[in-house]
């Protein structure tokens, strides 16, 4: 036990975000109550269940994030396994795959393992080169070639979507060069999940408010160039003044968050034309008011990577 | 004894591989709560469904309901048909119906199960059949109706299971499935067909309700 929660005295930079995001949690809690008080409705029961989510992920993610790398390691990989089961239960595999998805999600533990061991190079190698050649030619040796192609392209991809991207965020507070002060790893991964859904918030809100040329109208009505580009400009500022997490200069902090704001849009985009392609509007309904859990991860699995590897360049380098 | 072993393997043990390692939900579970004896009849795609459903009901009342199985398959292995008499709490019959005297008969046998105020379990298109196709219901169930109709029948459908476990496999993997919990099922006649039309048609009303959610 000692292992997992080694202490949880937090430096004080730490301690004022989670303070904040509380008061964020407690301020909007209190308006919903005062409004579904005086004004009932659907809507405001829609809502009030999202907060009571946002509580639950709040808490949740806050312990796992600062509770120290063992915690972190194991709450990622158990989110990593209920967005790979999401993705399977949609992707209408062969019976014939039915094996090689074991060795999927067996994926899981050994990825995990790597960025707790901060292994750096098997953890990045692991997925995109050895199981990108394993995965296909365990398929081959099953013998059934009919659609082959498919599961070859699928079962690999849906290896980066579940488990490399979100991975990265435990690698964040287990490389052993950038953790020479705790802090450090728990200040970045604090940052980028707040950034992230900030992110979503802010290209939300915008859209809402001036949206008028959609980026994707095939894909996503909601997206337009207007969300997206409030979404840009106001995740970077935000960012920029979010900088006391992170040991980032100020211009490194701007290239950061722009790229935190890119990829978490690309994210959302492509999870939305996946679901698109499978014809449901959430991929579960595991979260109340959320949908699934890569509904709400989406971002995060593109923005995750990238951030780390940015980082990681700009700190070592 | 009994109670307590089945209490542990379904209601604790399977229910926890259930919610967290194969991803399946229950939904309007609180039906089977406050009723004593029903019979239970759901579609069947899956060796699972039947440890699915045993982790659905309540504590109280589990060692008083019985899951029907065909005897000629499972007879065939003395482990199966260990494991499925003592730890799923099985019942299994003939698939024919007596024709000489001495024989045991399937619709005697249920019959007997109910007079003596336990539940039943029956998946009446009689086979897994294959996945998200409806099979025709055999007439059992009709003639158990007849013979008790103040019993509740409660319709179930169980969803993705076949995914999970599907015929022939013995790996399980984590698919999201879900089980909807029906209402109970108001006959107006008690004609064979009419009875097998209503039955099968409030499986599949539990079916539209289940992918609402």
């Amino acid at each position: 036990m000692n292992k997992l929660i080694p202490n949880l005295e937090l430096g004080a930079q730490l301690q004022m975000v989670v303070a904040v995001i509380f008061s964020i949690l407690v301020f909007s809690s209190l308006i919903f109550f005062a409004w579904k008080k005086l004004k009932p409705g659907a809507l405001i029961e829609e809502l009030v269940v999202r907060l009571k989510s946002w509580w639950v992920i709040c808490f949740v993610f806050l312990f796992a994030a600062l509770a120290g790398p063992m915690a972190t390691c194991i709450g990622l990989g158990i989110l990593s396994f209920f967005a790979l089961r999401e993705l399977y239960t949609h992707l209408k595999l062969r019976e014939s795959d039915r094996s090689i998805l074991l060795v999927c999600y067996l994926c899981v533990p050994v990825q995990y393992y790597f960025a707790y061991k901060g292994w750096y190079n098997l953890f990045v190698s692991f997925l995109p080169v050895f199981m990108f050649i394993s995965i296909p030619f365990l398929l081959v040796m099953t013998g059934d070639t009919k659609d082959i192609v498919r599961s070859m392209g699928l079962m690999p991809s849906s290896l980066m979507i579940g488990i490399f991207g979100i991975s990265h965020m435990a690698m964040l507070v287990c490389h052993p060069a950038l953790n020479t002060n705790p802090d450090v790893g728990k200040g970045l991964l604090l940052f980028l999940i707040f950034l992230t859904q900030i992110n979503d918030v802010m290209q939300f809100t915008f859209g809402k408010l001036f949206g008028k040329h959609k980026i994707m109208p095939t894909v996503s009505p909601n997206k337009t160039w207007e969300g997206f580009i409030g979404g840009l400009i106001s995740t970077t500022v935000i960012g920029y003044f979010m900088g006391f997490l992170t040991p980032l200069h100020s211009w490194q902090l701007i290239v950061v968050s722009f790229s935190v704001a890119l990829f978490g849009f690309i994210g959302d985009a492509i999870v939305s034309a996946i679901k698109r392609d499978f014809g449901v509007k959430d991929l579960g309904d595991s979260i109340p008011g959320h949908g699934g859990y890569l509904d709400r991860i989406d971002s995060l699995t593109t923005a995750a990577s990238p951030f780390f590897h940015i980082v990681y360049l700009m700190i070592l380098i | 004894m009994k109670k307590l072993l089945l209490i542990f393997v379904h209601s604790i043990l399977w229910r926890k591989i259930f919610t967290f390692f194969v991803g399946l939900r229950f939904y309007n579970t609180e039906i089977l709560k406050h009723r004593k004896q029903y019979i239970l009849i759901a579609n069947h795609n899956s060796h699972l469904d039947s440890m699915a459903i045993m982790s659905a009901i309540p504590f109280k009342n589990i060692h008083r309901v019985h899951p029907i199985a065909a005897e000629n398959f499972f007879s065939k292995n003395a482990i199966k048909k260990f494991m499925m008499v003592h730890f799923v709490n099985a019942v299994l019959i003939p698939t024919r119906r007596a024709k000489n005297e001495g024989e045991s008969d399937p619709i005697e046998m249920m019959g007997k199960l109910l007079r003596h105020g336990e539940s039943i379990i029956l998946y009446p298109e009689g086979t897994r059949g294959e996945p998200g196709v409806m099979q025709d219901f055999k007439k059992g169930l009709a003639l158990l109706i007849q013979m008790y109709p103040d019993i509740d029948v409660i319709p179930i459908y169980i969803e993705g299971l076949h995914q999970t476990m599907p015929k022939g496999a013995s790996l399980i993997l984590p698919y999201n499935c879900k089980m909807y919990v029906g209402n109970p099922i108001t006959f107006d006649s008690y004609k064979i067909e009419d009875i097998l039309g209503v039955a099968k048609s409030s499986i599949l009303d539990a079916k539209n309700q289940s992918s609402l959610r």
